[in-house]
């Protein structure tokens, strides 16, 4: 049984690693602000971010140009550190993983206009079960998955003004006040097993909402704005991004060279908080590893860095936090990659790498269950992210943690009864 | 609170099925509910647990409790019944942990205050 590993690592105060993340933002502002040209091009980028539709897939790097997306990712990280400052949040992995996703899908997605919504619906929804505001701030976070809700029925020209905004606004508030009680209850479907459990919950909100919409006879479609363009300056970015992730971890915990297998034990099963299990260090340079072991996959398939892709990349490196390491994601991946060449797709596409990326939200599955089901589950999932899309019509932004949802608690009941024991 | 006695039930569970599977095939709980505080006792019987063990569960259930991941994941307590343990949980749900060995038995007591 592993329960805990004895750690020996700096002391950090909350603020100290506040200020280890914020590191994250400030270089996304420097860089859009770098890239972004003239103010009144930046300006011109982040309003046309604001007034899109922001359903899947609306690649913000297109939208509004490189300097506006990682200008808005910056502001939007700003905002969600400042919550975990303000409500005196522990630092835990879970908490990282949020912000690194929120961060991510301020590439593709979530603005400053369509996640305040929710946020404030999360808020109403501490008030009414007279709990604080700081029990629901994870769950809320996440469930910005859902905030492109809130720009489709804003601009799509589904509704007239003022009434588009009204509606889309109201519609942010109830996904925001549902969605806690909703995820928590999510989580038995698939035990843990699924890290991306809010994109499962999101995607049966989505679905629902989706389906009355297209009921009400109003067409939902997918988009599909992508940038193309290989810039090597974000690569480059990223990686020292990266690198700084491994080096602080370093130089938290001296030791990491020696004792790093050991996070190599563990399933990776929700809750698998590294940060508590293995101690700050151990999770900064695991974040960092992974971070860089995405960028040489998508380097070595000649893929382009855009706002999907970014998304996939922080996902990853910020769940590097709480549940995956190398080890459970490998077999995933592999079996994502192995699906994708025995149907023909090509992977370079925008669309293969993150299935790719994002289908290591079922690592714990190779996790506890090993190399074979981890392939099988790696393979399944592309099979079913490709087809779940248009059931929630593109409003939920985490469609693989949707995807996987369904194919974590469709195969570990079934590995499970297969599997030889007493109990 | 909501589903207060779901979660402490949830608890029990988890830590039910824990010492049944890796230690002991003999339990005694005790819940006692008060206005302030809900205190779960619990004594594993012969135990195999070493000091190394204790000192581990020391750690991971006195660690500090964290609202935000009991809101969210508390219906996961309780609900593996292998390989994983769901104990970062259980100390995410509680304010206090004192664990010991007494006599061959592993005492635990958890102390969650009532917000």
């Amino acid at each position: 049984m592993i329960i805990k590993n004895k750690v020996v690592e700096k002391e950090l105060h909350k603020e100290q690693k506040l200020m280890i993340l914020m590191v994250i933002p400030i270089t996304l502002l420097f860089f859009g602000l770098f890239l972004g040209g003239p103010p009144s091009d930046m300006m011109r980028g982040l309003t046309r971010i604001l007034l899109s539709p922001t359903i899947l897939i609306t690649d913000f790097l297109e939208v509004g140009g490189i300097g506006a997306a990682f200008v808005n990712a910056a502001l939007i990280a700003f905002f969600n550190l400042f919550l975990l400052w303000r409500f005196k949040m522990r630092i835990n992995g879970l908490l990282i993983a949020a912000v690194f996703t929120v961060i991510g899908f301020s590439f593709f997605g979530k603005n400053i206009f369509n996640i305040l919504p929710i946020y404030f619906g999360g808020y109403l929804y501490s008030r009414y079960q007279r709990i604080p505001m700081r029990s629901t701030i994870l769950v809320v976070m996440f469930a910005t998955a859902l905030a492109p809700v809130v720009s489709e029925l804003s601009f799509a020209k589904i509704l007239p003004a003022p009434y588009n905004v009204i509606v889309g606004v109201s519609a942010g508030i109830l996904v925001g006040f549902i969605i806690s009680p909703l995820s928590s209850q999510m989580l038995k479907f698939h035990d843990g097993f699924n890290l991306y459990n809010i994109g499962f919950a999101a995607g049966i909100v989505g679905t629902v909402l989706t389906s009355v919409l297209r009921s009400l006879n109003v067409t939902v479609t997918n988009m599909n704005t992508l940038f193309l363009v290989h810039n090597h300056a974000i690569t480059l970015m990223l990686a020292l991004l990266f690198l700084y992730l491994m080096a602080v971890g370093l130089y938290i915990n001296p030791g990491i060279p020696k004792i790093y297998k050991v996070i190599l034990k563990y399933t990776g099963r929700s809750i698998t908080d590294f940060t508590l299990l293995l101690g700050y260090g151990l999770t900064f340079f695991n974040m960092g590893l992974l971070g860089l072991a995405s960028l040489a996959y998508i380097t070595a398939m000649g893929g382009v860095i855009n706002g999907p892709v970014l998304a996939g990349i922080f996902t990853v490196v910020g769940f590097g936090a709480f549940g995956k390491h190398p080890k459970n994601c490998f077999p995933v991946v592999l079996g994502v990659i192995l699906a994708a060449l025995v149907i023909g797709y090509d992977l370079s596409s925008t669309g293969i790498i993150i299935t790719v990326l994002f289908s290591t939200t079922i690592a714990p599955i190779a996790g506890t269950y090993g190399l074979w089901v981890g392939i099988l589950a790696g393979a399944l999932h592309m099979a079913i992210v490709t087809n779940v899309g248009s059931t929630h019509g593109g409003i939920n932004l985490y469609n693989n943690g949707f995807a996987g949802g369904i194919v974590a608690g469709f195969l570990v009941p079934i590995v499970d009864a297969f599997r030889k024991g007493e109990d | 609170m909501k589903h207060e006695i779901k979660k402490i039930s949830r608890i029990v569970d988890e830590l039910t099925t824990l010492f049944l599977k890796e230690d002991t095939n003999e339990i005694d709980f005790s819940i006692k509910i008060l206005p302030e505080q809900t205190r779960i006792t619990i004594n594993a019987h012969a135990t195999h647990f070493q000091a190394a063990d204790v000192e581990q569960l020391k750690n991971i259930l006195g660690a500090q409790r964290q609202f935000e991941v009991e809101e969210y994941y508390w219906q996961l307590a309780g609900e593996c019944d292998d390989i994983d343990h769901e104990l970062t949980l259980v100390g995410a749900m509680v304010d206090e942990a004192r664990v010991e060995i007494k006599d061959g038995s592993l005492l635990i007591e958890l102390i969650r205050y009532t917000r």
